[in-house]
């Protein structure tokens, strides 16, 4: 099988602009949750996210540009652009037909949805931008990115909540060892902070008006996040051959679904997602040392994830470092699983487990190391990262550092 | 307890808990008549609607004993129509 490499990383999110941004907070605990200023929440029960700031789409994007993009859409271009140039890919000529573009979104453009059905709706407008529907289509993040960097391989979005950027993720490595494709400009993007959408989720009753505490005994549940992940996905003797720097191998990628229900999450389904990983990598579960964690901080899902990590781990479980990021960049549902990863392979270079911020006290059923509120040196080489989304759809991706042999 | 008021929350909890309304009664217990925390979601949706009230998310967490039985729902719902009526 075609060993899989990562060269390339980019993202924006509520810690800033750039893939350093991110990491530098991320090691520091340094959250990015705060008041929504995105619409006014008077009325609401929650009022805080993870927004991405100081953000002016003027400073990337041409105005002419604006009326077919976006949020989410230019979020998913930015972290592309970035992780492009930082893979150094030249994408010119025939090598623009080897590369695939997979990028996930949980709903895709949201605030075009909110903002315009609002103004046909409730403000007597009779008619909407004609650049309204391919704006808001959730594939419109996977064409921009082909169009702004020019990649003309398989292109196409994948959906499956906060699996979203996982499952994108997994498709392109396919495509790599599958032979389709040299290269996958792979992960998620979500833009969903809006009137309507926060709203709705304030309905389903897991959103945290504190803060996200994953794991803690007093968690009061999510917070949503914004913001996009890329990863240059790249197979072995193509990165070599052009000399590309290898942040980590993609060792093994997961899927399952808990076949149970739309919102409650079930270990055993979480457990077969964990054991695929191990087994597509030829691991045991001795091999993994940090687990960054779906830890949404909701009361359901860490005590099931933990019950999980448990099953798959057995005894070995005491050894791992387990934290959630979530605590740090918020739940950033289609992006999630790319912005973890980032973090996950970040953790594997710098031999430090993020923490889990906002950490208070333990809960009798979270009793794993979850890596409380302060970043952990410690030795790795092989980290898992988790994501199970809503309705039981469950990807996980293991990463190790980079062996010649 | 309001005999109109207590008879519509318990017609909302049979619906959702699909009992027979007959059979509710003040000490029903709402985790034996199969009210898990996502159902209670939809029973609190339902009752937010019905009578026009606000029900914090406080009361709803995993470790909230207060709503136990149908006759503490209907409690909860007689407060807080009578606190929309004074505030």
């Amino acid at each position: 099988m075609k060993r899989v490499v990562v060269t390339g990383m980019g993202c924006i999110s509520s810690l800033g602009h750039t893939c350093d941004d991110f990491t530098r907070k991320l090691m520091q605990g340094e959250s990015g949750i705060g008041p929504i200023t995105l619409f006014d929440t008077d009325g609401f029960r929650v009022r805080i996210a993870a927004e991405v700031k100081a953000y002016d789409e003027l400073d990337f994007f041409p105005e002419k540009q604006l009326t077919k993009l976006d949020r989410y859409t230019q979020f998913a271009v930015l972290a592309s652009r970035e992780a492009v140039t930082d893979a150094g890919l030249n994408i010119t000529g025939p090598e623009a037909e080897r590369i695939a573009v997979v990028h996930g979104t949980g709903i895709g453009g949201q605030s075009t949805q909110d903002i315009n059905y609002h103004r046909i709706y409730s403000q007597g407008i009779k008619r909407l931008h004609p650049f309204t529907v391919p704006k808001l289509i959730p594939s419109a993040g996977a064409s921009w990115i082909s169009m702004d960097l020019g990649i003309t391989g398989p292109a196409f979005a994948t959906t499956s909540a906060c699996s979203s950027a996982g499952h994108a993720i997994g498709m392109g490595v396919l495509m790599l060892r599958a032979g389709i494709a040299d290269v996958a400009v792979t992960g998620g993007s979500e833009a969903l902070i809006t009137f309507g959408t926060i709203k709705a989720w304030e309905g389903l009753r897991v959103m945290s008006n504190d803060t996200c505490r994953p794991f803690s005994k007093n968690r009061s549940g999510m917070v949503i996040g914004e913001g996009a992940g890329t990863l240059i996905f790249e197979t072995l003797e193509h990165a070599k051959a052009r000399k590309a720097k290898i942040y980590a191998e993609l060792a093994g990628f997961g899927m399952s679904s808990d076949a149970h229900d739309m919102l409650q999450p079930l270990d055993k389904g979480a457990a077969r997602a964990m054991r695929a990983a191990l087994d597509d990598a030829g691991m045991t579960p001795e091999d993994i040392d940090y687990i960054n964690a779906h830890g949404t901080g909701t009361p359901q899902n860490d005590p099931t994830e933990t019950r999980a990590i448990h099953d798959v781990f057995g005894s070995h479980a005491d050894n791992l470092a387990v934290s959630s990021t979530k605590s740090i960049h918020g739940h950033t549902l289609g992006a999630a699983s790319a912005l973890e990863a980032i973090a996950t392979i970040h953790a594997l270079q710098e031999q430090h487990a993020p923490p889990t911020a906002n950490f208070l006290e333990p809960d009798p059923q979270c009793d794993l190391d979850y890596v409380p509120n302060k970043a952990r040196p410690m030795s790795m080489s092989a980290a898992m990262s988790n994501s199970f989304a809503f309705g039981g759809l469950n990807t996980v991706l293991v990463f190790k550092t980079y062996n010649e042999s | 307890m309001t005999e109109s008021i207590s008879r519509e929350v318990f017609d909302i909890l049979a619906r959702h808990a699909e009992l027979d309304p007959d059979k509710v009664t003040p000490s029903t217990l709402l985790q034996m008549s199969g009210v898990d925390s996502l159902l209670m979601v939809e029973i609190i949706f339902d009752l937010e609607e019905h009578f026009d009230i606000t029900i914090p998310d406080e009361l709803l967490g995993m470790q909230n004993q207060e709503l136990e039985t149908a006759a503490d729902v209907v409690r909860l719902v007689e407060k807080l129509i009578q606190h929309k009526k004074t505030s």
